[in-house]
């Protein structure tokens, strides 16, 4: 729904409304849209942007920070430009140190994201760097965020939140009625448009009727393998990975990473006497890899297999994302052990170099499911 | 029933023409690979063909493998080379539980569970170190064929230590050592462990014997032996290591597997 990211934004800036970058599922669009600005998402999924970034930062390092600041390079993405503040977050080290390149000639604000999930006052010291956050829009855009602003952000992205649940959950059906590629493409970089909003409604109306066909398959008489996708985000344009998945006979019922079902499993809640605390919250329990411990994700995975019902759990890891990969011993761990299903483990970077070797794993992956049936 | 397997590898195209009823190989063949690798896999099947007496009508099914499988257009049907490997390798030796396969740019390592079923399976990524690739490279730098750099190799007392991955640099790590006066058979032998080393990285977690070693580069003398040391186990070649894959595919075409059963 790139295009009505476009109009959007102009929009908005013709009204003189901000735009605020933002690169990861930790950044509370509440407080942005609450401070009457736009918040879009800046990650670059383009294997184009990447020598340009390699000019200043590392070869090894994961592509989706080397995309988003390839960009940045060559003033190709039209949102960074238009962007009157990027907001960082101290995730992994890569996005880090990018972000001080980046902040040399780009407004930026950094969150400071405590990374032991489940120590008693982590929660605390990251409610008040949001509180340091909400002060910062305040003062640069010369607005007053109430609690009540904060409220209809929070009432906003909780619906945006519920339909995309409601989206995705169509997918645990057995014969899903759409593909897991056809899903994330409804995956806005803006929240809170309105007419991404009506466009999930409609959505869910023709791919929730019962007499929607479900794709087919192209490996006649063979059923569609369900697969769990768990992982780095796939951003716009990074799909390949995904498509490589489901046109060797598969679906992706469950995606369990940034782009998928992770950031939209828990709502604001509503109720909390203090919005900005409950905003806070409803963050920082996001299970990423760069929290330690993280067992969160594999609560998480443990629910979506029970939900999803996968024959296999696939991760992908970008190469150089350290976080990830050391992360995914655990996460096949879980898998064979727990879950008693087939792991694998696919590392790439953005060039499309490896398709055949990926599609040939995959493929073995499925031959052996499949031979199990018998 | 007569069915044909073709394993189109990355360096050779390699194909089996097996009967299913008195289940034994009627011929065997391969060829080296190139651009047009399906006039070249049609040729070397009419070959096959004549070699048996037979009529391309009398061949009921045809599948293909290997990374140039979906190239192959007048197979019936295509399945990747880790089943093939685990069918073939199986019906060969049907006690194997690790098949170790190192073609010319790839390896695998696929441990199996009974029946034959493949377990789980590792895979190089992008890069050829691990590989038969390696050796090629060192073969034509040294302007020798693979026998004789597998004698050389024989002849080592003290491998030299290759500590460059990738085969870019490992090339010019090679040419420096020789340059410093060490003993060609010392710098062949350390390119095998270099190789050994590399697949049992990425086999890691799960070798359990017995283990069979397939793929061109079992072929290679001195191979298995590197392979035995870095995993402390015994390392069988299979037989007829280079068809295993070509076999695994004539298998699948089988009866058994008509309806897409493994079979097995
Ligand atoms: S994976 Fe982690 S660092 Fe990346 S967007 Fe998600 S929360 Fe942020
Ligand atoms: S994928 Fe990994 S390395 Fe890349 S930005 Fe996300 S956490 Fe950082």
């Amino acid at each position: 729904m790139i295009d009505h990211c476009y109009d959007h934004v102009e929009a908005a800036k013709a009204e003189g409304r901000p735009i605020v970058g933002i690169m990861c599922e930790f950044t509370p669009r509440e407080i942005i849209l609450a401070a009457g600005a736009v918040p879009v998402c800046l990650c670059g999924g383009s294997a184009a942007t990447i020598p340009a970034a390699e000019q200043f930062l590392p070869a090894n390092l994961c592509p989706l920070i080397k995309s988003t600041f390839g960009y940045h390079v060559i003033g190709k993405n039209p949102f960074l430009n238009w962007a009157d503040l990027v907001v960082a977050e101290t995730t992994c080290d890569g996005k880090k140190k990018m972000f001080e390149m980046m902040s040399a000639t780009k407004p930026m604000h950094v969150l400071e994201l405590p990374q032991k999930a489940d120590d008693a006052d982590a929660l605390e010291q990251w409610t008040r760097e949001v509180r340091k956050f909400k002060e910062h829009l305040e003062q640069r855009f010369q607005t007053h965020i109430t609690d009540e602003k904060l409220r209809d952000a929070a009432r906003l992205m909780n619906r945006e939140r519920r339909l995309r649940r409601q989206l995705a959950a169509l997918l645990m059906r057995d014969r899903p009625p759409l593909t897991g590629r056809q899903l994330i493409e409804f995956k806005s970089i803006i929240s809170g448009i309105e007419a991404d909003l009506r466009q999930y409604e409609r959505a869910l109306e023709i791919f929730g009727s019962a007499d929607q066909k479900p794709p087919t398959t192209n490996q006649q008489n063979k059923s569609l393998v369900r697969v769990l996708l768990t992982g780095v985000p796939i951003v716009h344009g990074a799909e390949r990975v995904l498509e490589l998945i489901e046109n060797a006979g598969a679906v992706v019922v469950g995606m369990e990473n940034c782009t998928g079902l992770k950031p939209i499993l828990d709502d604001v809640d509503l109720d909390e006497p203090d919005p900005l605390h409950a905003i806070a919250r409803k963050y920082y329990h996001l299970p990423c890899s760069v929290m330690t411990l993280n067992t969160r994700r594999f609560e998480m995975l443990r629910s979506l297999a029970a939900t999803f019902r996968p024959q296999c759990v696939i991760e992908l890891v970008w190469q150089a994302c350290l976080t990830y990969d050391i992360e995914s011993f655990h996460v096949r761990k879980l898998v064979e052990e727990e879950l008693h299903l087939p792991y694998l483990k696919i590392t790439t970077d953005y060039s499309p170099s490896d398709s055949a070797r990926i599609s040939a794993r995959i493929e073995a992956l499925f031959e052996t499911i499949h031979a199990r049936l018998q | 029933m007569i069915c044909a397997g073709i394993d189109a590898g990355s360096r050779s195209i390699k194909a089996v023409l097996f009967d299913t009823d008195r289940s034994h190989i009627l011929a065997s063949g391969l060829t080296d690979q190139s651009v047009e690798q399906e006039r070249l896999a049609a040729e070397l099947f009419e070959k096959l063909l004549k070699k048996a007496g037979l009529e391309r009508s009398q061949i009921s099914g045809v599948v293909a493998t290997g990374y140039g499988r979906n190239a192959i257009r007048f197979a019936d049907t295509t399945i990747t080379e880790i089943t093939c490997h685990a069918r073939g390798v199986h019906r060969l030796v049907p006690d194997a539980r690790t098949i170790i396969e190192i073609g010319g740019q790839d390896s695998k390592v696929i441990s199996l569970e009974d029946g034959g079923h493949v377990r789980d399976f590792a895979m190089n990524d992008r890069c050829a170190a691990g590989t038969g690739r390696f050796l090629e490279m060192v073969a034509a730098r040294l302007d020798m064929n693979w026998e004789k750099l597998a004698e050389l190799a024989r002849q080592s007392k003290k491998p030299a230590l290759i500590s460059n991955m990738c085969v870019v640099f490992a090339e010019t790590e090679i040419i420096g050592l020789l340059a410093d006066g060490k003993p060609l058979p010392d710098v062949v032998a350390g390119v095998q462990n270099s190789i050994a080393t590399r697949v049992s990285a990425l086999a890691g977690r799960f070798v359990s014997p017995p283990v069979y070693f397939t793929g061109g580069v079992a072929l290679q003398a001195g191979m298995a032996r590197a392979l035995e040391e870095v995993l402390a186990c015994t390392v069988r070649v299979a037989p007829q290591p280079q068809f295993t894959g070509a076999l695994g595919a004539a298998l699948s075409a089988g009866p058994a597997n008509k309806a897409g059963d493994s079979g097995l």
